[in-house]
């Protein structure tokens, strides 16, 4: 990069070169960094004031350091980018520095393997260059297999900023000459002169300007995978084999990298230790060894115990490795939505054994001349299971391969029924019709341009996923700028996922039509979230008489029944009603009443049935509002516990689910002094989260207390 | 080689992990499904057609034994019965009705159950039958009230009630309107209780009408204009299976959602899988004592201290380029979300857009929700129409659950097949096809080959079509889980070895050497030349290689120390084989849990660079 003294030059209002150069590289080292690349870097900045490179000898190559050698890249380099990189004050021959980065890649890639060499200059060219040795430089990337990429803050070519495709081959450049210093022509002449030498036919589209580049680096990088070959031999019966090698070509690609726990006070990992134990589904939860467990399977009602030696030996065995055809189908038997697995691998005959080619070449264009694919049994190797799929025939203009895609097993498929569409109710009239007719018109996404050829303006296989993307960018910001909130998601990969605007215009009146010519109204949902008090609510005509009555008195119950005395203990017409009189009598221990009260809910309980539920959340509800009143939360929530754990076993997830709704929760210390349980914990304990209940833990360790209570109920 | 065998070796694992975020992912339970069926056993059943075909009964009994297994192999949780009615043998719960033979009560399907139904096919089945059920009596209102009984006894919650009648006659009983009339009382009241009941009815000489009871007793349709009723009786085993694998499981949305048109434009729409790749089910621990399952807690612990950890004390990290990058539990979340789940219409391309080899994922069935929007199916049934007779697809973005990020899908339509006996084939709707992104497509080296000429195309184009056959996607059962359960069954039943499996993707070999005959050789001999052999491999670099190099052929790769450690400094450890990588966690004592690479170099990492 040359952060030499013109660098720092800009028209008012414009960014100097030397920033945009200093971005170019920003992002592409971030893009390198996440997308773990093993390419490896190295930095040498030009026009410095010091000088710090191997060649630098009697006064040559002065003003050239070298500021970091070949390595992979990571944040340390984007740190020091960011923070020592500065324009500073001297000029230097950009041939010179290209020099230096020759020597540098021939002297640290010795005795590694490389696929590729590249040297990237990022100069305004403003330095004058000695074109003595222009020929022996060339010469020398040549032999070296090195090739070029030049960033430059002026287009090289005429039409390189309209993005066109078009020829830039031209040896004049009178648009590209504008506003250009002599030196910079030079520059120019010479690098084109250099970038033609090495490649006559597109040499000069590796020279970019800063803004193009900018553009195309904004996103990271796709998630690139190197094609693993899987050779095998594509057999027809016993005797007619063919070699072949498959690829994946299409595959639901995942992040590589998972996350990883990490203490928050330290960050660290190994701060962090996850255990699992075993125990017994019993009430005291029984602690198992490890070694003590055994594997099983279900096979309908029976756990059959089934060790993994037995299973292996016992498993469905094959020969590994195949791709044997069972017979040729219609192509219009396959279904495309009963594709299944998540790859399509395509199908080559090996490159080196041209028989292999000319056969295979044979089936797959007698399968594309009927219309016709083959079944195959595909196997990856031994131990994976073996699947069926299609083979498809596909020729393309440079190659032909048959395409594998696999299909589902009778075990994968379900069979729906639907009512069907030609409904009275349902079949839209010719003007609603028409409407979406016109709907699709203006909706088209691929269109014939003036030259009759088909455009597609949103091809979604060319946006990179936007997950990805959006990750990268929160990782990408976290690490550039810890302590701040994440940014909000890119405005270009929120653009590339919605409609085109010309669509998004040209549709609006047919949508409007389409709107009024279809009437559409959303059902009022009433299932969602009802309450036990909605359910069965005094306005929804309550069946229950008693109950309604039993209702109306929930605070203020009748002190006549008090003082007739008829209540001597808990009910089961208004259990509720009568655990208030009994404890405001005091007449029986609290204790005493509580379990009375609790045997008639477990007895309401085990009805099942709705109108039940709410009597005994009433109970519970009283049960809750008592023991606040007195200040004893204890024998409340250990009820409240040990119900909770029995809600599976027992069936009972609607009723709780009732009680989750009526917000029926623990006490609180925040409401009784003597509870143990945190408001947050009260508040969490609804939640019948298995990951919510790891965390109640520590309140319900004292479990021993709760059994007992159980016993004495 | 490496990253096939890393794909495929931890197939498990990954699985794992995308569970859910496939399309076919786990529906919420909210009870159970329960299926009765209600076996006529009176001796019009056991009548044996003239030409060997199976008798009514044994044919139900066949299609009885279909369900329990399959019900067992994917979803044994569901409650099955199995009730004959018009015995002489009386067997219920509190024997409270005459002439109905509970023979299984609602309960999960076991080994035990499947045996029992096999002994009751075939001729020695019909015998037993005769022995210990025997045909007598028959009112239909008692054997549907003892169902009744049979549901109102199960304690759990059972989300889906369904009752099949199997029946060869059309008057079953004879006339008798008191009779009549019970059975259509108990019909109507098992439906109010949310019953769905079928008739599964069965040939009978002149004609099985419908019409003339049966009518009145079965759950009318869900589509009012289809009378629904299959008014042609099954006369085959093929007819009667399919018919009742399509009412025997329920229709189960994944999730219903928007499909949004534009502003204010929210079409209902229901989300169904209808092909999802059946698993082995994944193994349950047990305690080695008594057998019987454990439950697993996981707790998460400080290493130093030994306190719990709860969530809010714990972050999540990545590392990139050499540094930590910590977020919070629920900044992890927040950057998955995108949007709230729905589907928006971006626009229309012709079919022809659509590429065969633009596959990610299974795709998923569409269909609307009139019970959610009104107007639903009308506007659907427009663009589905339209689609169709257009031959176009919609491009949509779709969201698929909270926190998902979106995937662009094509929304394909599929009209409405019927086979001749009024039973659905393919259901009307929009197939929802997932495609690719910029990053599920690899860039591949097409090698450059030379092609075939006519004369060898036309060689193979004979083969081809010696050896043409009608694919049907119901035709193969994966081998690998069909062993698995018959291993189960054999296990369970204590039998001496489990049933053979046909494994039916095996190339039947034999036959396709028969049918090709002469043609093998003659292309051979059109594209290889003499010597050639395909079977061995061109070893012929990899020979120059042994000769030359000598011992060079499988070098034990030991890694020096401090060569190790310039690549963790560099961070070039990606640059080594896993081989090599598990030798030096080997020396270093670095206990991995995984074998992925990545796990092997975080591993790695983390020792070295403390």
């Amino acid at each position: 990069m040359d952060v030499g003294f013109s660098m720092s030059n800009s028209a008012p209002g414009e960014e100097p070169p030397f920033e945009l150069a200093k971005k170019v590289i920003q992002k592409f080292v971030q893009r390198q960094v996440f997308a773990e690349t093993k390419d490896e870097m190295a930095l040498v900045l030009f026009g410095t004031d010091s000088t710090k490179n191997p060649l630098e000898q009697d006064g040559q190559y002065q003003n050239i350091t070298v500021h970091r050698n070949l390595m992979i890249p990571d944040f340390e380099l984007l740190e020091e980018i960011a923070n020592q990189i500065h324009p500073e004050s001297q000029q230097a021959d950009w041939l010179d520095a290209l020099v230096v980065c020759m020597d540098l890649l021939k002297k640290q890639t010795e005795g590694k393997k490389y696929d590729r060499l590249v040297i990237v200059l990022l100069t305004d060219l403003c330095t004058q260059a000695s074109p003595d040795e222009l020929d022996i430089i060339i010469d020398n990337l040549k032999t070296a297999g090195i090739t070029l990429q030049f960033f430059l803050p002026f287009p090289a070519g005429d039409d390189e900023e309209g993005g066109g495709d078009g020829d830039r081959g031209g040896s004049g450049h009178p648009g590209a000459g504008k506003g250009l210093s002599r030196e910079q022509e030079q520059g120019l002449d010479m690098v084109k002169h250099v970038m033609l030498s090495l490649d006559e036919e597109d040499g000069l589209d590796e020279i970019y300007s800063f803004r193009n580049a900018l553009e195309q680096l904004c996103m990271f990088k796709r998630i690139e995978r190197r094609p693993t070959a899987w050779p095998c031999q594509l057999t027809i019966g016993s005797s007619l084999s063919i070699r072949i090698v498959g690829y994946k070509a299409v595959m639901d690609e995942r992040l590589k990298k998972t996350w990883i726990t990490v203490d928050a006070q330290t960050n660290k990992r190994d701060d962090v230790k996850r255990e699992t134990v075993y125990c017994l589904d019993d009430d005291n939860e029984t602690e198992v060894q490890k070694e003590d467990i055994i594997q099983g399977f279900r096979y309908g009602s029976d756990i059959v115990p089934f060790s993994k030696v037995d299973q292996d030996q016992m498993k469905y065995k094959h020969d590994g490795k195949c791709f044997a055809v069972l017979g040729f189908t219609k192509q219009s038997n396959i279904h495309r939505h009963q594709f299944i697995g998540n790859q399509v691998i395509k199908v080559f005959a090996p490159k080196d054994d041209e028989h292999a080619g000319v056969a295979l070449s044979a089936l797959i264009r007698a399968l594309d001349e009927l219309n016709m694919v083959a079944i195959v049994r595909y196997a990856y190797d031994r131990r994976c299971n073996p699947q069926v799929g299609a083979a498809f025939p596909c020729i393309k203009q440079h190659y032909e391969c048959l395409m594998y895609i696999q299909l589902p097993f009778m075990e994968d498929l379900s069979h729906f029924t639907f009512p069907s569409l030609e409904n009275k109710k349902f079949v839209p009239t010719e003007a609603q019709l028409s409407a979406v007719d016109s709907l699709i018109d203006s909706m088209m996404l691929v269109e014939k341009d003036e030259s009759g050829e088909q455009k597609d303006m949103l091809k979604v296989h060319h946006i990179p996923n936007p997950a990805f993307q959006r990750h990268f960018q929160c990782l990408h910001h976290r690490a550039v700028n810890p302590g701040t909130p994440l940014p909000p998601m890119e405005p270009w990969l929120k653009a590339a996922l919605e409609r085109p605007e010309v669509i998004s215009e040209r549709c609006q009146a047919p949508l409007e039509e389409v709107k009024r010519k279809f009437p559409l109204t959303a059902v009022e949902k009433k299932k969602q979230l009802k309450t036990s008090a909605q359910i069965f609510g005094k306005d929804t005509g309550e069946p229950d008489a008693k109950k309604a009555k039993g209702d109306e008195e929930e605070e203020d119950y009748n002190l006549a029944d008090i003082a007739e005395g008829s209540v001597t203990s808990v009910g089961s017409v208004d259990p509720a009603r009568d655990f208030r009189t009994l404890v405001k009598l005091k007449s029986l221990p609290f204790g005493e009443v509580c379990q009375q009260l609790t045997h008639r809910i477990e007895q309401l309980l085990s009805n099942k049935n709705t109108h039940y539920y709410m009597k005994s959340i009433t109970c519970i509800q009283a049960f809750r509002e008592q023991s606040v009143k007195l200040g004893k939360a204890d024998l409340y929530n250990s009820y409240l516990q040990s119900l909770k754990r029995s809600i599976p076993n027992r069936g009972l997830e609607v009723f709780w689910d009732l009680l989750v709704q009526d917000a029926v929760t623990l006490i609180s210390k925040d409401e009784v002094e003597g509870s143990t349980v945190s408001k947050n914990e009260a508040n969490q304990f609804l939640i019948t989260d298995e990951k919510k209940e790891e965390v109640a833990a520590p309140t319900t360790e004292d479990t021993g207390d709760v059994d007992d209570l159980l016993d004495m109920m | 080689m490496a990253e096939w065998n890393a794909y495929y070796r931890n197939e498990d694992d990954e699985e794992e992990q995308e569970e859910g975020e496939q399309s076919g992912g786990e529906y919420k339970v909210t009870g159970r499904d329960s299926l009765v069926f209600l076996v006529d056993a009176s001796k019009e059943m056991f009548i044996k057609e003239e030409d060997g075909k199976p008798s009514n009964f044994d044919m139900t009994m066949q299609v009885v034994r279909s369900v329990y297994t399959s019900k067992i192999t994917s979803s044994y949780r569901d409650l099955v019965a199995l009730v004959f009615y018009g015995t002489e043998q009386s067997k219920n719960p509190r024997n409270s009705f005459k002439h109905v033979y509970v023979y299984h009560d609602l309960d999960e399907p076991g080994a035990k159950r499947v045996q029992e139904v096999d002994e009751l096919r075939g001729s020695k089945g019909a015998q037993l039958a005769a022995k210990t059920m025997g045909s007598g009596e028959t009112s239909l209102g008692d054997a549907l009230w003892c169902c009744a009984n049979l549901y109102s006894d199960i304690k759990l919650r059972l989300s889906h009630k369904r009752l099949m009648i199997f029946t060869c006659r059309d008057d079953p009983h004879e006339g008798d309107s008191v009779k009549d009339r019970q059975g259509r009382t108990k019909a109507s009241d098992l439906r109010d209780t949310g019953v769905i009941i079928n008739l599964m009815h069965l040939m009978k000489p002149g004609g099985f009408d419908v019409s003339l009871y049966f009518r009145d007793i079965i759950t009318p349709p869900e589509d009012e204009s289809d009378l629904g009723l299959q008014l042609e009786p099954c006369a085959k085993l093929e007819d009667l299976q399919n018919r009742v694998r399509a009412k025997e499981k329920k229709k189960r949305v994944l999730n219903r959602l928007n499909l949004c048109l534009g502003e204010g434009i929210n079409v209902a729409v229901g989300v169904y899988s209808t092909a999802v790749p059946a698993r082995k089910p994944p193994p349950i621990k047990l305690y080695r004592e008594t057998n019987e399952p454990v439950r697993s807690k996981t707790r998460v612990f400080h290493t130093q201290t030994g306190s719990l950890l709860l969530p809010s004390e714990l972050k999540k990290a990545q590392v990139y380029g050499k540094k930590q990058i910590v977020m919070e539990t629920d900044e992890v979340d927040s950057i998955k979300k995108f949007e709230d789940p729905g589907m928006f219409l971006i626009g229309f391309k012709p079919m022809e857009k659509l590429k065969l080899h633009h596959h990610v994922r299974p795709a998923v069935f569409l269909y609307p929700e009139e019970d959610d929007v009104k107007g639903s199916s009308c506007l659907f049934s427009a663009l589905l129409k339209r689609c169709s007779e257009r031959n176009m697809f919609a491009l949509c973005r779709f969201t698929a659950r909270r926190n998902y990020s979106p995937r662009f899908v094509a929304l394909v339509p599929q009209e409405e097949e019927s086979d001749e006996g009024k039973g659905q084939i393919t259901p009307a709707g929009f197939n929802v096809i997932y495609l690719p992104f910029a990053d599920d497509i690899r860039t591949l080296d097409a090698p450059q080959l030379p092609c075939a000429s006519q004369e060898q195309v036309d060689k193979m184009k004979q083969i081809v079509t010696k050896l043409r056959f009608k694919y049907r996607s119901d035709a193969f059962e994966n081998p690998a889980i069909q062993q698995h359960f018959r291993n189960l069954e054999a296990l369970a039943l204590d039998m001496v070895a489990p049933e053979d499996i046909e494994d039916l993707i095996m190339p039947k070999v034999d036959q396709i050497d028969t049918r090709l005959g002469p043609l093998v050789q003659e292309f051979k001999d059109l594209v290889y030349p003499a010597n050639y052999n395909p079977e061995t491999k061109p070893a012929a670099k990899r020979k120059t290689a042994d000769n030359g190099g000598g011992a060079e052929k499988k070098p034990k790769v030991e890694l020096p120390e401090d060569e190790l450690r310039a690549h963790v400094q560099n961070s070039t450890l990606g640059k080594l084989t896993v081989p090599v990588l598990k030798d030096a966690c080997k020396k270093f004592g670095v206990r991995t849990t995984g074998t992925k690479k990545q796990e092997l170099i975080d591993a790695l990492i983390a020792q070295l660079s403390s």
